[in-house]
């Protein structure tokens, strides 16, 4: 049995969100790394774009912001400046703008800080795998691997408990928003102009606005510390404080961003468990701690690609991008390179040096949360593997309907008890 | 030009290589342990941390406004000759520079 096999053609269309829902093309991806690196796809939703799919392709693209920005949008929809306006977060800005906001909120996410942690997420591991596991079969993407992100965030935010399924549900349908399972406002399927120039083309943004301006009043009037959004209200070292507009804009940013992603990397790490069964016996040894996390998080590869802009013409693999061309950086074609990773279809929790992209790692836009992400994976993996003896397959997994999100989003599994 | 890498075991790493580097890609080329760089050189990971040694410190320079906030950011205490590597560009100047990696 292998983890997982591709069963694309090799000449998926990568503009279609119905090419994902069986799992990212890689037989495409594959062939593109080997015979078009730079590739044009015509789309019909808008101006087409040109795919980069090699490793160190991307790795050098997304290090020079100067040529490719992200200032005009990170995804491959078009947006027109007002959109853009309306809409952005520093994730759409360049540095040295970029760097404005970052510095005020890297601290709260630092290594250090995040580290914090450990004792209450492993707490909510408790509390979430031992009523889940008792289930014998679940589905895995719900009972477990949506719950502790999602119980996380609550933490982070400071937001009481009862509003996390809310927060979640906005947040899904802010980023999903290609998957009719997640949101009533289709993005390809319906006619979404009446919510353009609200943040992610929905209306879950504006009521996440509407949340976050209530929460930071409140939290201001109570004189309340709680939470990580806290340390970001508090004045920098320069006595700066973070507008409104950029509060509001970070708080969705950090639904939408910080949920799914963990969740699917979450749902991979089960997935591979279910799929590749010498990976529980590895993990069960506890010597791979170090380095499993990154694994899982590369195989996962929840964000497939990140979109830039060309700033001006250049060549590249004998072809011209003009001034204003879109280029997606594939990050899950980067991450299955066979140039960089050795059988990259195989779950190895002891890879080292694991050079994978799934953070945007080599670039200014580096996941903010990635300290949070590995360690909530780490350790909800160190409180799994302890309590089962097998996990199988009980019945096909599903993928989400994005060429943006990768995510398994729903995966029935039978475990064992240990 | 040359560089010392100081791993918190002591153990030193001297390597060749070229000017026009940074430092953070002059350690990652040598495979000095403990210096990272996933944002690549932009400012955004403080993963390229080091202690510059004493006797070297006025030639690299100070950090400026961001980098200081952002060696805030890293996982070891942000001492005085604190860096981030990627912010110090390799040339004749800092042949033979010597920096510390710090214990994680
Ligand atoms: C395994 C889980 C995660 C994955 C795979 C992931 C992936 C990514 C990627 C690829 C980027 C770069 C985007 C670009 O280049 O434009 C990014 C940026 C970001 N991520 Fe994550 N992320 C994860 C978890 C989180 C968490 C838990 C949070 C926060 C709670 C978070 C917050 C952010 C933010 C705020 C940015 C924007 C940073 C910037 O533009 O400077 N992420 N993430
Ligand atoms: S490499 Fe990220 S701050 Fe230096």
């Amino acid at each position: 049995m292998t983890v997982w096999t591709p069963s694309d053609d090799g000449y998926a269309d990568l503009s279609s969100h119905g090419t994902f829902a069986q799992g990212a093309p890689h037989n495409t991806f594959a062939r593109l790394r080997r015979d078009d690196p730079l590739s044009w796809t015509d789309w019909d939703g808008g101006a087409g774009f040109w795919s980069v799919t090699r490793h160190e392709d991307i790795v050098k693209l997304n290090g020079n912001f100067e040529l490719m920005s992200s200032a005009r949008g990170i995804r491959m929809e078009d947006q027109s400046y007002e959109e853009y306006l309306a809409r952005r977060t520093f994730q759409e800005t360049d540095p040295p703008e970029h760097m404005k906001t970052r510095v005020k909120v890297a601290k709260a996410f630092s290594k250090p800080v995040i580290a914090e942690f450990e004792d209450q997420i492993r707490e909510l591991c408790d509390d979430i795998l031992d009523p889940a596991l008792e289930m014998g079969t679940l589905d895995a993407t719900k009972e477990i691997a949506r719950q502790l992100p999602m119980r996380m965030l609550g933490r982070i935010l400071g937001t009481p408990d009862e509003d996390l399924p809310w927060l979640v549900e906005k947040g899904d349908a802010l980023i999903a928003n290609t998957d009719p399972d997640f949101t009533d406002h289709v993005l390809d399927k319906m006619e979404t102009d009446a919510f353009r120039m609200m943040p992610f083309n929905s209306p879950a943004g504006a009521e996440l606005y509407q949340y976050a301006k209530e929460l930071m009043e409140h939290k201001t009037a109570q004189g309340d510390t709680d939470g990580i959004l806290n340390m970001i209200l508090q004045p920098g070292r320069d006595g700066n404080v973070i507008s409104e507009t950029e509060f509001r804009n970070f708080f969705c940013l950090l639904v939408a961003a910080g949920n799914d992603t963990t969740r699917y990397s979450i749902a991979a790490g089960i997935q591979a468990l279910a799929h590749q069964p010498e990976l529980l016996s590895q993990l069960q040894t506890g010597d791979h701690w170090d380095t499993a996390p990154d694994e899982i998080i590369r195989w996962a590869t929840p964000a497939l690609y990140f979109r830039r802009t060309a700033t001006r013409d250049f060549e590249m693999h004998g072809k011209t991008v003009r001034e204003g061309d879109k280029v997606l950086l594939w990050f899950s074609s980067a991450n299955r390179d066979d140039a960089v990773f050795d059988d990259p279809f195989r779950v190895d929790p002891a890879r080292t040096p694991n050079k994978h992209l799934s953070f945007g790692q080599g670039g200014p836009h580096v996941c903010l949360g990635m300290w949070l992400a590995r360690l909530e994976v780490r350790v909800l993996f160190e409180e799994l593997v302890k309590r089962i003896r097998k996990v199988e397959p009980a019945g096909p997994h599903q993928f989400l309907r994005s060429n943006f999100v990768g995510g398994i989003k729903s995966l029935p599994v039978t475990v064992t008890p240990a | 030009m040359k560089a010392t890498w100081i791993l918190p075991d002591g153990q030193e790493i001297t390597a060749e290589f070229a000017d026009g580097l940074n430092m953070m890609e002059a350690a990652v080329a040598n495979n000095v342990p403990g210096v990272i760089g996933e944002c690549g050189g932009n400012l955004s990971c403080a993963t390229c941390h080091v202690y510059v040694d004493a006797a070297w410190a006025d030639k690299t320079g100070t950090p400026d406004e961001f980098e200081d906030a952002m060696l805030d950011v890293a996982e070891a205490p942000h001492e005085d000759t604190s860096r981030l590597s990627c912010q110090i560009k390799a040339g004749a100047a800092l042949d033979g520079i010597v920096l510390r990696v710090p214990q994680v």
